[in-house]
């Protein structure tokens, strides 16, 4: 009578994509914000749980939830993680069909597996204009404490996505795009306008628009800082 | 809306239930009714609160003459006497008991009996509502309906006890379903949060059910892919206390297993409490307020069989 696929599973034993609640397709913006989404939800204040997990059963979820994310945004862990899946046949024999998206990261093959983690370091430092931020942002720091245009651009760059790529998505000139990251105000459009570009932007980096918003718009607000 | 009609060709039963009083079980309960009403459908409302009977109020009527208690008591006969009509066309009410203390009691027999005069009625909706607690009477009830529907706040009171409702009725239909007098007993135990088995999800209890006879914890994994109750958050401030519906459907998930269907939510608003010191149906003296709007968006749900997606949030 019960041969069907589902069943009920601990939470031990939930892949991480069920825990993030995604298909083994998901893109990495489906994971980030899933992760987002599930890191709230099974935060140790959350009331949701209310009754339900004690202390220490929200911190092992945390911790799974954490591992997860952390497995599935490197994109070669998550291949490796994805043939362990295939071999214990968790999910389905043939690769999770490529996402059509197309700010879809270029191919980036050609970077050398060793320096993607060092990268962004040597990267990020000297193509940051002295943000008030720490000026590294370590891969996968988020969330982040706030948004800021150095921030930002580091986030799209440990998305493998270019200007170009946001640009497309959202059909924002990629003139914009780069002031937003520069935080040139002053050459900005209008608040409105811009306020409208940072929510397109959020979501094609995958992030909270509304944070991203808030964050950015009080910065530009401020007035803060460079006039270019 | 409207269009959906013919697949809706079979009588419904509703329960609205939640654990906790005083979270606008019947305020849903009359409103939805209304909602389903004005949408030409045939409702009956039932005020399956024994004990604290005021889903009347609601709806603006007064003490009514004749009650459940009366049809219960056998002082009349065919469950049609009870039947209200309301001033509102096609909504129709069987009102709570008012009396006596046996009332809130209903043994086993009278339980059954009112069970099967509801099924026999005519009607494309009949919408229970719930009494606050968790004893027998109310679980039945909720088991018994087609779906359940569980009221919260986004409130840690609210949701603590809507937890224990869903424990307390999932338990209730496995105890229903074996018959295998060792394994009734560990559902009991299992109840108790401290028990001495280690017994503590409804997985851990699947599994030692396994253990004992695996056909009778295959029955009780099935029983719990079809039991997904719906969810209402009531009293909604803010798009936070809105995400508390999904977090509750993930929790369910991952803790009892069960697919916790996220039906709606309903604003908070000063509009309401008006509505019930005017002692007339919200939906009939606001119906342009936000909390009508979130009610009719509930209705839409339930006749489409839908939930809220995600997308509501951004």
């Amino acid at each position: 009578m019960l041969e069907t696929a589902i069943m009920i599973k601990k939470i031990e034993n939930l892949n991480f994509y069920e825990l993030l609640e995604i298909t083994p397709s998901a893109t990495m913006q489906d994971i980030h914000k899933a992760y987002e989404r599930i890191r709230r939800i099974y935060d140790p204040n959350s009331i949701a749980l209310y009754s339900l997990f004690s202390p220490e059963e929200t911190a092992e979820i945390n911790k799974r939830i954490e591992e997860a994310y952390r497995t599935l945004i490197y994109e070669e862990n998550r291949k490796k993680y994805d043939a362990m899946l295939r071999m214990n046949n968790i999910i389905p024999e043939e690769p999770p069909v490529p996402q059509k998206s197309r700010y879809q990261p270029k191919p980036f093959l050609a970077v050398p597996s060793a320096s993607r983690f060092s990268a962004p370091a040597a990267q990020v430092q000297p193509t940051v204009p002295a943000p008030p931020e720490p000026p590294v942002i370590p891969l996968v720091e988020e969330p982040v404490a706030e948004y800021t245009g150095p921030v930002i651009k580091n986030m799209r760059e440990q998305r493998r996505l270019t200007i170009r790529n946001i640009a497309d998505t959202t059909k924002i000139s990629s003139r914009f795009l780069d002031y937003i990251e520069a935080e040139s105000f002053t050459k900005l459009p209008a608040r409105p306008y811009l306020r409208g570009f940072l929510i397109l932007y959020a979501q094609a980096l995958g992030c909270d628009p509304e944070r991203m918003t808030g964050d950015y718009l009080k910065r530009y607000d401020a007035g803060l800082p460079k006039k270019q | 809306m409207m269009e959906r009609d013919d697949v809706l060709h079979k009588k419904e039963i509703w329960a609205i239930g939640g654990g906790k009083g005083g979270i606008g079980k019947s305020l849903i309960t009359g409103n939805i009714g209304i909602c389903l009403a004005r949408l030409k459908k045939r409702v009956l409302l039932v005020d399956a609160d024994l004990g604290g009977a005021n889903l009347h109020t609601t709806l603006g009527i007064g003490v009514p003459e004749v009650t459940l208690s009366d049809f219960l008591n056998r002082r009349v006969e065919n469950i049609q006497d009870v039947i209200i009509k309301t001033a509102i066309p096609n909504l129709s009410l069987i009102s709570g008991a008012q009396d006596f203390l046996d009332a809130a009691n209903p043994n086993f027999a009278q339980k059954t009996r009112l069970l099967r005069h509801l099924e026999t009625l005519e009607a494309d909706y009949i919408l229970l509502d719930l009494g606050a607690g968790t004893s027998f009477n109310i679980l039945d009830f909720f088991l018994f309906s087609d779906h359940g529907v569980l009221v919260v706040l986004p409130e840690p009171t609210a949701i603590e006890n809507a937890y224990r409702f869903i424990k307390s009725a999932f338990y209730r239909r496995f105890k229903r379903v074996v018959t295998h007098q060792g394994i009734k007993d560990m559902i009991d135990a299992a109840m108790d949060q401290k028990n001495s088995m280690g017994i503590k999800t409804p997985y851990d209890l699947i599994e030692r059910v396994k253990q004992m006879e695996r056909e009778v914890g295959e029955m009780l994994e099935w029983e719990v892919l079809k039991f997904n109750p719906k969810l209402v958050v009531n009293q909604v401030r803010t798009k936070n206390d809105i995400q508390i519906g999904f977090a509750m459907k993930s929790a369910c998930q991952k803790y009892f297993g069960i697919n916790l269907e996220y039906l709606g939510y309903v604003e908070y608003d000063d509009c309401v409490w008006q509505s019930i010191r005017s002692k007339r149906p919200l939906a009939v003296e606001y119906p342009y307020s936000r909390p009508s709007r979130c009610i009719e968006r509930i209705v839409q749900n339930l006749l489409r069989k839908e939930q809220l997606s995600l997308s509501v949030l951004y």
